[in-house]
């Protein structure tokens, strides 16, 4: 396997070279979302300056190359995911993917979705919404150690039509097996929707061996710019989907009187698409794919255990993240007798970014740590040894000078 | 701010003035900020119209417990009116600090909200 060196990847990042109060950025809110390489940022100008045209419609050479352009990024992202072109479906970002799965989904009164303590308010809150369209929602538990209770999805449920988890928490860090929930899923007769959000930036996705229904990602995220992002619906899940928003490029024919709907990925794609953000996410997935998904997870993986490990030993500090058997880069502590905000606050001021506060995951915080929020750190492949050192001091001296005494 | 205002700032964090809650009040009112997680509940006795009592309770960062507490001090003896005239510039001035950032506004203006919501309610003609 390639050895990642992020000295030669960091030189494709020009914000990482900025200089916060006077010190070097170190970045480390990457699961809020990551910085973007000049291959991206470059990507977007290109567009502008050679290409732009509103695709799919007018037959002039740019909206012909537009359209080659949102088409081409569609099949890059439907190989880097192992799924067909015809099942991606480009949205403004994982939320809204869901939003769509959850209006679009056949639901009826009496049905029942489950969703769990451990998602982003962006799958807690589309799902919790149904109660009042009659659907009853199921919201699964975590123990202890930020788990799952896999118990939940291998019950047989009769009345259970869709099961939505993540991949990945953005609060504990703890990666799910969704391959063995979606198994369970499909031998109860559900269909199981994947919040890939904060996983799809990680490591290697193959929605065929998952075996997932639905899955959303965030290009933001992964080295795309904001604004796009992707649902991917398998092929034979797709017929028993309606339209979500109408308008535009999204039908084959209307009559005032009858509307016939274009076939999936354009039936959800209603109105002129962020076609500058397709094309620059298949800018993004090139870039990673380049690099490796394995490559990148592999170098991730020593850079988090090195981070856990040095972590561990700082007295003064507690650590709600890394506690499940299997875990992606996110490092969830606070500092005693300080607030994360204030935490976060004293490492900026040494140029360290990284994100405090509810996460957006609210009732498992209040819930289930029974805390006010945490400090979180974030790290993706560009990120050193030396800046999780850099890191570390300034957290220990953190808790030296202002930590409970 | 630098780290020697933070430092003191520190020292009142860990011990506010006007910290617990009034056995004998006349208002009382919550507050909470969902980005940060801070809840304060304020407690309020009047007499004559004009605030005789207040204290607060809950949790927050830094610049949310030194404000709240130093706004609870400024408006003892405040009218309802005064205290709705308050804002942002007023807790500046309490706190020592001028340059509060977009991400701390919140904040810093927390407990002069609640205490604001907590006069807001009820009636008007007691005050
Ligand atoms: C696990 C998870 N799901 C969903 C989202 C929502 O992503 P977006 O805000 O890009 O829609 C996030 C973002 O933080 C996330 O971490």
């Amino acid at each position: 396997m390639k050895i990642l060196d992020p000295r030669i990847v960091r030189e494709d990042f020009p914000i990482l070279h900025r200089k916060i109060n006077g010190h070097k950025l170190v970045y480390l809110d990457n699961a809020a979302t990551s910085q973007k390489p000049k291959q991206v940022i470059d990507s977007i100008k290109y567009f502008y300056e050679n290409i732009n045209a509103n695709p799919l419609r007018s037959v002039h050479t740019l909206a012909e190359k537009a359209t080659e352009v949102y088409m081409d990024s569609r099949k890059k992202i439907a190989e880097f995911l192992n799924a067909e072109q015809d099942e991606i479906v480009f949205v403004r970002n994982a939320t809204e993917a869901i939003n769509l799965v959850s209006f679009s989904f056949p639901f009826k009164p009496g049905d029942r979705v489950a969703t769990s303590y451990i998602e982003h308010h962006s799958n807690l809150l589309p799902w919790l919404e149904l109660k009042a369209a009659g659907i009853k929602v199921d919201v699964v538990g975590v123990d202890g150690n930020s788990e799952l209770d896999m118990a939940y999805y291998s019950k047989p449920r009769k009345d259970l039509r869709l099961v939505a988890v993540s991949q990945e928490s953005n609060v504990t860090g703890t990666i799910n097996n969704v391959k063995e929930i979606a198994k369970d899923v499909h031998k109860n007769g559900s269909y199981i929707l994947i919040d890939a959000a904060q996983s799809a930036p990680h490591m290697e996705i193959d929605v065929k061996d998952i075996d997932a229904d639905f899955l959303v990602m965030s290009g933001h995220k992964m080295l795309a710019p904001f604004g796009i992002g992707v649902l991917y619906i398998k092929n034979s899940v797709q017929p028993i989907m309606k339209p979500y928003l109408r308008g535009g490029e999204m039908i084959k024919s209307v009559k005032l009187d009858k509307i016939t709907y274009e076939s999936p990925p354009q039936m959800f794609e209603a109105g002129t698409q962020n076609i500058s953000g397709a094309y620059a996410y298949g800018v993004a997935v090139d870039y990673l794919k380049r690099i490796g998904m394995r490559t990148i997870q592999n170098y991730e993986k020593g850079i988090t255990r090195y981070l856990y490990n040095e972590a561990r030993k700082i007295e003064g500090i507690k650590i709600y993240s890394g506690k499940s058997r299997q875990y992606g880069s996110i490092f969830s502590f606070n500092v005693d007798g300080l607030h994360s905000h204030d935490v976060a606050y004293f490492l900026n001021k040494k140029g360290i970014a990284i994100r405090s506060g509810f996460h957006c995951a609210q009732p498992f915080i209040e819930d289930k740590l029974h805390i006010e929020g945490t400090a979180r750190a974030s790290t993706y492949f560009y990120n050193t040894k030396e800046e999780i050192d850099i890191f570390l001091s300034e957290l220990k001296s953190i808790v030296r000078k202002y930590g409970r005494r | 701010m630098d780290d020697d205002r933070f430092y003191q700032l520190m020292e009142i964090y860990r011990n506010p003035e006007h910290q617990g809650e009034l056995e004998d009040f006349d208002r009382s009112s919550e507050g909470y900020s969902s980005s940060c997680g801070d809840r304060f509940k304020v407690f309020i006795k009047l007499e004559k119209g004009r605030i005789k009592n207040i204290s607060f309770r809950g949790d927050g960062c830094v610049v949310s417990t030194v404000s709240i507490s130093k706004v609870c001090g400024y408006v003892i003896g405040k009218t309802a009116q005064e205290v709705e005239k308050m804002d942002i510039e007023d807790i500046k001035d309490l706190i020592g600090i001028q340059n509060i950032s977009v991400s701390r506004v919140k904040c810093a203006t927390i407990g002069l909200e609640t205490i604001k919501q907590a006069l807001l309610v009820g009636h008007q003609a007691d005050l």
